[in-house]
C-alpha cells in the first residue's frame, strides 16, 4: 500500500485548507458562541463539491473517494469542527443511500444530496425507553419510537434511520423530514461542535411506503455497523484536525510566551507535551488514511476503523488537555481559541452505543 | 475572443522554510512547492477575463524537475492547458535567462493576445520578468495593474504608482503584470481538481526552443542567501518609576537612531 | 481510608447538606450564564464557612487542615466554580495567617467572619509560572506605600472586600524586592479591569485588577519588605491542597453521575454493561480514592506541623490529573449523552485544576527537585 497521497488527494487537501482558512476561520468563533445554523458555510461546502465528495459522478458527485473525505474533514476541522461535523453526518447518510439504495432511490436522492439541495442526517442512536420500531402493514411501514442525538436534525431534508423490524432484526429507512408524524425535538445544549444541531427525532406513527426501505429488510444491523465504521473515520479525521490545530497554536504560543527569561518553548517539559501531541496526531492520521484507502479499494475496513476510534479515543482528549496546559491561564480563557477546540474535541472522541465498540470489533477479528 | 497566456513559477512555500539559528542558513528540506502567490492572482485574472468574454487560457512555467507537481494545480485553477519546461538550468536561471526561455516558448506556441504575469515571484521577487518579456516580444507592458480590462483590441489597466494611480491603455498583443490586490484567487472545487487530469499538459523541451547557449547563461548570480532573525536584546529597565523607565527607553532608542 | 473523627464527619455532613441545598441546584444555571453567584455568599454567611480558616478568637471557625479539605471536597462536588470562590478566599486569608500581625489579622478577618470574601493577587500577564517577574510596584512615600500596576486572573477580584496584593517595593531587586500588602477594596485608584470568560469554573469571578497611585498605609505591609516571595510560597503550600480537595470532589461527582446515567441506561439487572465499562469505572474509583488519601495524608502532616511542601505539590498534581482523567472518561463513556449532560461541565471545570495555583508543571519541578536532592531536614513524609 502506498502511504503517500496521490497528487489529486494532495490538491484536494490543499483546496480544503484554503477553503477553511478563507470561509471558516472568520466565522468559527461566532458560530461557536451563537450556535446558529451556518447556512452560508453549508452553501459554500456545496460550492466546493464537498457535499457530494465521494458520490458517483453519474449522480452528480465528485467521486473523489474516502481518503479525500478524511483529508477534507481534517482540513475543515482545523478551522471549524462544527462545520466539519455537518459535512460528516451528511456524508454518513449519503454513503448509505449510495451503497445500498436502489437505482430509483439513488436517482431521486443522490443528485440533490451532491448539490446540497437536500442535506442528510443519519439517525442511528437510541437512548432509553422507546427505541424506534417499524412494523409492516398493508399500507406500508409504520414507524414508532424515538431516535436520539441526531446531528443535522431540523436542517436535514433526508434522514437515514435505523429501526427494529422484529426481535433481533433491524432495517434502514429513508425518511423525508416533512413526513407526517415526524417531530424534531429542541436542539440539545452541547459544550462543543456548536452550530451542528443535535436533537431527538420522534416518530409518531410515521407511515412510509415500501420504497422507503433502504437495503434488505431485516438486514440492517450489518449496514448500521458499516455506517458506524465510517462514522469512526469521520470522527477520527475531525479529532486529528482539531488536535493538529491545537498543536500548531500551542507551539506558536510557546515561542512567544516568555517566562524565566526565555520562551517557554525552550523548556523540555513544554517540548515534550507538544511532541507527544504531534506524534498522536501523526499516527492517527496515518491509521485514518489507511482505513479510508481500504474503503476506496472496496476492501473490508471496519476493524481498521475501529482501531482508529480506539487510538484516537484515547489520545484525542489528551491532546487538548496538554495543549491547553502549554498555554496555561491564557489557554483556559475563552478569549483564546483552545477552549473551543477542547470542547469540540470532546465531541469527536465520544463512545456512543453500543458501548463495547470499538474493542469488540477488534477483538472479534483476533479471536475468530 | 482573447487567447491569454499566464506565466507562473513553482516556488517553495516560504512558511515551510526554517532558518537555522547557528549560521542563519535556510533549511528548505521539508518545504513543499506552491504556485507563487501573485501568479495565482494572474491566473485568476486570466480566468476571469475569459469567463466574461470567452477565449482560452494557457499557463506556462519554467522550472526544475519538481515543476511537474505544479501542473494539475494550475489546471485545477482554471487554465485550459499547461505548457511546461522542466530543466535543471532553471535552478540557477536569472530573470534574463527566464525571460528568454519564456519568450521563445511564447513565440513557438503563440500567438497570444495577452501575456499575464504576477507582479513578482514569492521567492526572488525581482519584478523584472514582465518588462523583459515585453521587450523581447516587442510588445507594450502594463505593469503593476490593479485592474485590467480587455476592450476589443486594447487592454486597459489601472496601474498603482508610489502615491497615485494611473489609467493606462495599450494595444494588443500586450504583456501585463498583476498586483495581489486585483482579485481573490478562487479555490478549486473537487470537480475542478479531479478534472485537471483530463486537460492537456504539453512538455516543451528546453532544447526545442532553439536558444543559443549565450542566452541561457545567467547574467547575475546568487552568491548566498541568509535568513533574517529578529533577536530580542532582553534589555529591561528597572527604574523605580515608570517615567524614568520611559525616559531611559527613549534615550536608548535615540542612541541607536531608532527615534 | 483516613479514619475520620466524629467531628470531621459532622463538619463533612454539614458541608454536604449545604452543598445539596445551595450549590447543586443552581450550579448549571450559573455555569450557563457565567455570572458570579452572590446568593452563595448570603447563604454561607450564617455558617461562616468563608471564615473556616480564620482563628476562633477573630470570629472564624478555625478548622484544621483536614477538615478544610473535607469541606472543599464537598464544595467541589457541588460545583468547582463555586468551590473556587471559597478556595480563593481561603488562599488570601492564608497569606495573612502566614505573615500577618495580630492587628492585621483582626482587620482582615473581621469582614470574612461577617460573610465577606478575600482575593489573592500575585499573577500578572507576564508573571504566571515565573511569579517573580511581576512589574507592579509599591513604593514607599512617607507613611504610605503607593501601588501602581496590574494583576490578572484574580479570582473573586470583583467581589472581594479584602485583597492580598504582591508588589515590588524595590524593583531593582527582582523577586527579592517583592512584598505583600493588605489592600482594602475601597482604596482610591484601585479598580477592576476586564472580566475573563473561561472554559470552566465559569461562575467564579476572574478579573484584572488595576492600581493607579493606590495609597496604602505602611501598617498594611505583611511581614517585612522583600519577604513577598517567601510569604507567597508558604501561602501556596497551604492553598494547593485546596485545589486538590476541589479536584477530588469534582472527580467523585463525575463518577457518581456517570454511574447514575449508566444505571438508567441499563435498568435490567440481567443486562449490565460489559467488563470494558465496568473496569473503567473501577479504575476511576481507584484513582479517586488514592488521590483522596494522598490529600488527607498531606493535611494530617500540616496539622501535625511537619514540613509538607512536597506532599502539597504531589497532592495538587495528582488530584488535578485524576479529576481531568475521570471527568474526561465519564463524558466519553456516556457518548452523546455525556456530551449533552452536566458531565461536560465537570470536564471543562477539571482543566483549570491542572493550571491554577501553580501549573502541574511547576509542581513537578518542586517534586523532582525533592526527588533529586532530598532535603535532609525534611522528615515525616512516611
Amino acid at each position: 500500500m502506498d502511504f503517500l497521497l496521490t497528487e489529486e488527494q494532495q490538491l484536494i487537501g490543499q483546496a480544503a485548507r484554503e477553503f477553511a482558512r478563507e470561509a471558516l476561520d472568520p466565522v468559527a468563533p461566532a458560530l461557536d458562541h451563537d450556535g446558529t445554523w451556518p447556512a452560508e458555510a453549508v452553501a459554500a461546502l456545496a460550492g466546493q463539491d464537498f457535499l457530494g465528495l465521494f458520490l458517483p459522478a453519474a449522480h452528480g458527485g465528485a467521486e473523489a473517494g474516502f481518503v479525500s473525505l478524511v483529508e477534507v474533514l481534517e482540513a475543515l476541522s482545523r478551522s471549524s469542527a462544527a462545520v466539519a461535523a455537518i459535512l460528516a453526518h451528511h456524508a454518513l447518510a449519503a454513503y448509505a443511500v449510495d451503497r445500498w439504495g436502489t437505482e430509483a432511490q439513488k436517482r431521486t436522492w443522490l443528485p440533490r444530496l451532491a448539490k446540497g439541495e437536500v442535506l442528510a442526517a443519519a439517525a442511528l442512536h437510541e437512548h432509553g425507553a422507546s427505541p424506534l420500531m417499524a412494523v409492516h402493514h398493508p399500507e406500508g411501514w409504520v414507524l414508532e419510537g424515538v431516535k436520539g442525538f441526531v446531528r443535522n436534525a431540523g436542517q436535514a431534508g433526508l434522514i437515514v434511520a435505523s429501526a427494529a423490524t422484529g426481535e433481533g432484526r433491524r432495517s434502514l429507512f429513508l425518511v423525508e423530514a416533512g413526513a407526517s408524524g415526524l417531530e424534531t425535538g429542541a436542539p440539545a445544549e452541547t459544550m462543543g461542535l456548536r452550530g451542528c444541531p443535535v436533537a431527538e427525532l420522534r416518530f409518531n406513527s410515521v407511515v412510509l411506503p415500501d420504497a422507503a426501505l433502504l437495503g434488505p429488510a431485516d438486514g440492517g444491523a450489518a449496514l448500521e455497523a458499516e455506517i458506524l465504521a465510517l462514522a469512526a473515520l469521520a470522527n477520527g479525521a475531525m479529532t486529528v484536525g482539531i488536535g493538529s490545530a491545537a498543536v500548531e497554536h500551542a507551539a506558536a504560543y510557546a515561542k512567544t510566551r516568555v517566562q524565566f527569561g526565555r520562551p517557554i518553548a525552550a523548556l523540555e517539559a513544554i517540548q515534550t507535551l507538544l511532541a507527544e501531541a504531534a506524534t498522536d496526531c501523526h499516527l492517527g492520521r496515518l491509521a485514518l488514511r489507511h482505513a479510508a484507502r481500504l474503503l476506496d479499494e472496496g476492501q473490508p475496513f471496519q476493524v481498521e476503523a475501529a482501531m482508529v476510534q480506539q487510538f484516537l479515543g484515547r489520545m484525542g482528549a489528551r491532546i487538548l488537555q496538554d495543549t491547553v496546559q502549554v498555554e496555561g491561564g491564557f489557554g483556559y480563557s475563552e478569549f483564546m481559541p483552545l477552549p473551543r477546540l477542547f470542547r469540540d474535541m470532546a465531541g469527536t472522541t465520544l463512545r456512543d452505543a453500543p458501548a463495547d465498540l470499538p474493542e469488540a470489533v477488534i477483538a472479534a477479528s483476533l479471536l475468530a | 475572443m482573447p487567447n491569454i497566456l499566464v506565466c507562473f513559477k513553482w516556488v517553495l512555500d516560504e512558511q515551510d522554510i526554517k532558518v537555522r539559528p547557528a549560521d542563519l542558513s535556510l533549511d528548505s528540506s521539508r518545504a513543499k512547492g506552491k504556485i507563487s502567490d501573485f501568479d495565482r492572482n494572474a491566473i485568476e485574472a486570466a480566468v476571469g477575463l475569459v469567463e466574461a468574454q470567452g477565449g482560452r487560457v494557457d499557463a506556462l512555467t519554467f522550472g526544475g524537475p519538481s515543476v511537474k507537481n505544479a501542473l494539475k494545480d494550475v489546471l485545477s485553477r482554471g487554465a485550459d492547458r499547461v505548457l511546461w519546461i522542466a530543466d535543471p538550468l532553471a535552478e540557477t536561471a536569472d530573470a534574463f535567462v527566464t525571460a528568454h526561455v519564456l519568450a521563445a516558448a511564447i513565440r513557438q506556441h503563440g500567438p497570444y493576445d495577452l501575456v499575464l504575469c504576477g507582479e513578482g515571484s514569492s521567492d526572488a521577487f525581482n519584478q523584472q520578468l514582465p518588462v523583459r518579456l515585453a521587450a523581447l516580444l516587442d510588445q507594450p507592458c502594463l505593469s503593476f495593474a490593479q485592474t485590467l480590462e480587455l476592450q476589443g483590441d486594447r487592454a486597459r489597466a489601472t496601474r498603482k504608482l508610489g502615491d497615485s494611480v494611473e489609467e493606462a491603455e495599450a494595444g494588443l498583443p500586450a504583456v501585463a503584470s498583476v498586483l495581489g490586490e486585483m482579485n481573490k484567487p478562487r479555490i478549486p472545487t473537487l470537480k475542478q481538481v479531479l478534472g485537471a487530469a483530463k486537460k492537456p499538459q504539453i512538455e516543451v523541451p528546453l532544447a526545442a526552443l532553439g536558444l543559443e547557449a549565450g542566452l541561457l547563461r545567467p547574467r547575475s548570480t546568487r552568491l548566498g542567501v541568509r535568513g533574517f532573525v529578529m533577536n530580542r536584546r532582553n534589555i529591561i529597565f528597572k527604574e523605580p518609576d515608570a517615567a524614568a523607565n520611559v525616559a531611559r527607553l527613549a534615550a536608548s532608542l535615540a542612541s541607536e537612531g531608532l527615534c | 481510608m483516613t479514619l475520620l473523627t466524629p467531628e470531621h464527619l459532622r463538619v463533612k455532613e454539614e458541608a454536604r447538606a449545604f452543598t445539596a441545598a445551595h450549590i447543586i441546584p443552581r450550579a448549571a444555571e450559573y455555569d450557563r450564564s457565567g455570572e458570579f453567584h452572590p446568593f452563595l455568599l448570603e447563604a454561607a454567611r450564617e455558617s461562616r464557612i468563608f471564615a473556616m480558616a480564620v482563628p476562633r478568637e477573630l470570629g472564624g471557625l478555625d478548622l484544621d487542615a483536614l477538615t478544610q479539605a473535607l469541606v472543599l471536597e464537598e464544595w467541589g462536588y457541588g460545583c468547582a466554580g463555586m468551590g473556587t470562590t471559597l478556595a480563593a478566599s481561603v488562599l488570601a486569608q492564608d497569606s495573612v495567617l502566614v505573615a500577618g500581625t495580630e492587628d492585621q489579622k483582626r482587620r482582615f478577618f473581621e469582614p470574612m467572619a461577617r460573610g465577606g470574601i478575600g482575593a489573592f493577587g500575585l499573577t500578572e500577564p507576564n508573571a504566571g509560572s515565573d511569579a517573580g517577574s511581576g512589574r507592579t510596584t509599591a513604593l514607599r512615600d512617607g507613611d504610605d506605600y503607593v501601588i501602581n500596576g496590574g494583576k490578572c486572573w484574580i479570582t473573586n477580584g470583583g467581589y472581594a472586600s479584602m485583597f492580598v496584593i504582591y508588589a515590588l517595593t524595590d524593583p531593582t531587586k527582582g523577586m527579592k524586592g517583592l512584598s505583600a500588602f493588605i489592600v482594602e477594596k475601597d482604596r482610591p485608584g484601585f479598580t477592576i479591569g476586564t472580566v475573563d470568560h473561561k472554559l470552566g469554573i465559569r461562575s467564579s469571578n476572574t478579573v484584572e485588577l488595576l492600581f493607579k497611585d493606590v495609597r496604602v498605609p505602611a501598617a498594611n505591609l505583611l511581614g517585612k519588605e522583600g519577604e513577598g516571595m517567601k510569604i507567597a510560597m508558604k501561602t501556596l503550600d497551604m492553598a494547593r491542597p485546596a485545589i486538590a480537595a476541589l479536584s477530588v470532589g469534582l472527580a467523585q461527582r463525575a463518577l457518581d453521575e456517570c454511574v447514575r446515567h449508566l444505571q438508567a441506561r441499563y435498568p435490567d439487572p440481567k443486562r449490565q454493561p460489559g467488563q470494558n465499562l465496568q473496569f473503567k469505572l473501577a479504575d476511576m474509583k481507584i484513582e479517586i480514592d488514592a488521590a483522596r488519601q494522598l490529600l488527607h495524608h498531606t493535611m494530617l502532616m500540616r496539622d501535625a506541623g511537619v514540613p509538607y511542601s512536597v506532599e502539597s505539590a504531589m497532592a495538587k498534581t495528582n488530584c488535578a490529573d485524576v479529576a481531568m482523567r475521570v471527568t474526561s472518561q465519564a463524558v466519553q463513556l456516556l457518548g452523546s449523552h455525556g456530551y449533552t449532560s452536566e458531565l461536560a461541565k465537570y470536564m471543562r471545570d477539571a482543566k483549570i485544576m491542572q493550571i491554577y495555583e501553580g501549573t502541574n508543571q511547576i509542581q513537578r519541578l518542586v517534586i523532582s527537585r525533592a526527588v533529586l536532592a532530598p532535603a535532609v531536614t525534611q522528615k515525616g513524609g512516611h
